[in-house]
């Protein structure tokens, strides 16, 4: 073969290092040139129509109005098909383009250039989300009185973003092809969609690693009363940090993807995704629900315990009624509940001299969303000398959320104070308690034939007789009549017959006989 | 020598795509002819170090390209234009060239110039702001050019870079590539016979994967005499080498 007379090259100059800088310039053009903001407008509109717009409707507390959007996850839902499936399409830009061969023939390694895509992929996404967020927060703020969102379920939807996006971008650059985005994309509401039916109706263990599991950590008056317990939340960004970070590290294996002791570090860097992940979810597995929430004991600082002090709001209803300022549109409505049975009670033993909001509880298991709360969720009583009626408000469903409207929301507080009174306890109380409440109830605005529907939406629903069982649509007869009678009676003689047997009526000694 | 190649064999299945280049470079642009199949391009890819090589040795720029680290300088010092340019389409020209001197690592300081220059060697300093989508394919290969010289390479590779080009931008880019024969080696893989005798100070032919003819342009011709096959002096050099070599 014929060789030329060029002398031998002397030994190659060095060059220096200069990755840092032109690493942030990559990163720069990626994001100037990111093919996300074109998905944008799509997935705002989506999400106004999925979440904002039921969030609107919701009660005027952080917990309730972000219940839709990060309790159960739907922010997630809307943006997770449409990161994943963009995330895919810029994973898979280099093979779809032919451009392999080309970016493969330069100095930095693949890994490198990669990840810069894919940063600036991931940052496109995860600050369209924030963007979005903090719109929905600044909006939905506006006629929330007091309090503050829960940061740390923003930030975990946050890294959730992240996470999606890392994995649709790894799935692209493994399978690069026109179909990767939409397979990515599916894949993605897939995943959302699983989720959230094993957060349905799961009541807690690994499954609240979910991002669509409200089920122990977003419910109720959290955040209120006693700080948003964050240890949920904490475990669900290790654990999506864990994917986007294996899912990175993923990029740096194939042998085209750098030197060995790059992609040695690319191993390590997937492995320590992965365990992260793991631990993740073995963290979740260990919570138990507690008053405030889950707890995660590995994670759980004991401040999050220490309850939030409040100036609460109170207003005059024959006894003073004080509510949570959060709570303070309802404050009208717990005065119009309460005011009459006050009147009818006052004076009586054991008539409480004051109404004070408390916290509603956590329980394990999921939430009835479909039934009424249960008792232990509502814990209304009537304790300590003098007596206090304690009042758990948002164990009922506050009007706007659920169905349920102002008249039902008066009733349902009327009926827990009157059950409490009588001493029904967490069962429906035995007959003569049975009559007390619906003739007390009846005199507080309640119709007797309106009655069975107020029950129905509490715990103390009426049992059908029939065959399929459910609820009744009305007393039975000896019920009815008694209860008929005893609010026919002057409100005199109704008060004497209350003050004398009030004691053996509460605990439940007292026979159908006795009734007046 | 910028390329030394020993007995370099490249296999895909049981197509030998490359069997058995010896062949030894300095400075200069060197032509590489072929028809559609030669291996051509495989050898080319093999020089990029984007395809090892199944068997032979190669060394280029005085390094072996089978460590990652000697890799990586190569390609520090190497241009290189693929048959088939794939392009980003949102990318500006000048975001493209950019974007090749930045994977290239060169420091940042002297990318801006470098991209300039670059473009402008290529005359489309009016065209630096246009979307890649918007090119024509001259254009497009004229852009793709751009980005394999940015960094001043020691080894320029290039697979049909007159694809598409018209003949004014040709006659530019063989005064370009002359340019870098200067102090580089240009491959240059064709199948424009005038490419060859305008700009090329030595060619070589393929066939079935194997060098059948290395000499300058004239020994070609001289090859061609007598032979009646094809239009100019090189293209009957050209039919008359395979001819000889396929008998």
């Amino acid at each position: 073969m014929t060789a030329t007379a060029a002398p031998v090259r002397a030994a190659p100059r060095q060059v220096p290092r200069v990755a840092p800088r032109n690493m942030t310039r990559l990163v720069w053009m990626e994001l100037r040139r990111n093919t996300m903001p074109v998905v944008l407008p799509l997935i705002a509109v989506l999400f106004w129509f999925d979440s904002y717009r039921i969030a609107a409707t919701m009660p005027p507390l952080w917990v309730e109005r972000l219940y839709y959007i990060l309790g159960q996850g739907h922010a997630l839902v809307d943006f997770a098909p449409f990161v994943a499936g963009v995330a895919a399409w810029m994973g898979s830009r280099d093979g779809r383009r032919g451009m392999t061969d080309l970016v493969t023939a330069t100095v930095r390694p693949r890994w490198e250039a990669q990840l810069a895509t894919c940063a600036a992929t991931v940052v496109c996404a995860v600050g369209s989300y924030l963007v979005v967020m903090a719109v929905t927060l600044g909006l939905l703020g506006r006629s929330i009185a007091w309090g503050g969102p829960p940061w740390w379920s923003v930030g975990a939807g946050a890294v959730g973003v992240a996470a999606f996006t890392s994995a649709g971008f790894a799935l692209g650059a493994y399978f690069p092809g026109r179909f990767i985005a939409p397979v990515a994309a599916f894949g993605a509401l897939f995943a959302m969609g699983t989720s959230s039916q094993i957060g349905f109706s799961s009541s807690g263990g690994w499954a609240l690693i979910l991002p669509t599991m409200s089920n122990g950590n977003f419910d109720k008056d959290a955040g209120l009363f006693y700080p948003f317990l964050p240890d949920v939340q904490i475990a669900r960004v290790m654990f999506a940090a864990g994917v986007a970070v294996a899912a990175a590290g993923l990029l740096g294996l194939p042998a085209s993807a750098g030197g060995p002791r790059l992609r040695r570090s690319a191993a390590v860097v997937t492995a320590a995704g992965v365990a992260a992940a793991v631990t993740a979810v073995a963290l979740a597995s260990t919570a138990q629900v507690g008053p405030n929430g889950a707890v995660i004991p590995a994670l759980h600082d004991a401040a999050s315990d220490r309850p939030i002090l409040y100036t609460p709001v109170c207003g005059q209803a024959g006894i003073p009624v004080c509510v949570h300022p959060a709570y303070r549109s309802y404050l009208p409505d717990a005065q119009t509940a309460l005011r009459p049975v006050v009147q009818e009670l006052t004076g009586l033993p054991g008539a409480p001299v004051r109404a004070t909001q408390v916290a509603a509880v956590f329980q394990a298991g999921p939430p009835p969303l479909t039934g009424p709360p249960t008792a232990a969720q509502l814990q209304v009583e009537t304790i300590g000398s003098p007596p206090v009626l304690h009042l758990t408000l948002n164990a009922i469903a506050l009007p706007g959320s659920f169905g349920m409207n102002t008249s039902g929301f008066i009733g349902q507080i009327r009926l827990q104070f009157v059950h409490a009174f009588v001493g029904a306890g967490g069962g429906s109380g035995n007959p003569a308690q049975q009559i007390v409440q619906a003739a007390l109830l009846q005199d507080a605005g309640i119709p007797l034939a309106a009655q069975p529907n107020v029950l129905g939406q509490s715990p103390w629903a009426l049992p059908s007789r029939g065959r399929g069982g459910g609820v009744a649509a009305s007393y039975p007869r000896p019920i009815s009549v008694a209860a008929s009678r005893f609010a026919a009676l002057p409100a005199a003689a109704r008060h004497a017959w209350l003050a004398a047997h009030l004691a053996a009526l509460r605990s439940g000694r007292v026979t159908l006989a006795q009734l007046p | 020598m910028n390329v030394e190649l020993t007995e370099l064999h490249r296999k895909f299945g049981h197509v030998r795509a490359v069997a058995g280049v010896s062949l030894q470079a300095g400075p200069g642009v060197f032509g590489l002819l072929g028809p559609n199949g030669a291996g051509k391009t495989s050898l080319l890819r093999m020089m990029a170090t984007v395809l090892p090589p199944t068997s032979g040795k190669l060394y280029l720029l005085d390094r072996d390209p089978g460590s990652y680290g000697p890799r990586r300088e190569i390609r520090r010092r190497l241009g290189y234009l693929p048959q088939n340019l794939g392009y980003y389409p949102g990318f500006t020209v000048a975001d493209f060239v950019e974007y090749f001197a930045l994977l290239k690592d060169m420091p940042p300081r002297q990318v801006p110039r470098a991209v300039a220059a670059a473009i402008e060697h290529l005359g489309m300093g009016d065209k630096a702001r246009a979307k890649l989508r918007t090119l024509s394919g001259g254009m497009l290969r004229r852009a793709g050019i751009a980005q394999a010289i940015v960094n001043e390479p020691e080894l320029l590779l290039l697979d049909e870079p007159t694809a598409g080009l018209d003949p004014e931008q040709r006659v530019s880019f063989r005064a370009l590539l002359r340019d870098f024969g200067q102090r580089s080696t240009v491959i240059v893989s064709t199948h424009l016979v005038e490419d060859v005798a305008a700009a090329c100070t030595e060619v070589m032919l393929m066939d079935a994967g194997r060098i059948v003819f290395h000499g300058t342009p004239a020994e070609l011709i001289a090859r061609g005499e007598g032979h009646s096959v094809g239009d100019a002096p090189l293209e009957r050099g050209y039919s008359a080498v395979l001819a000889a070599a396929r008998s």
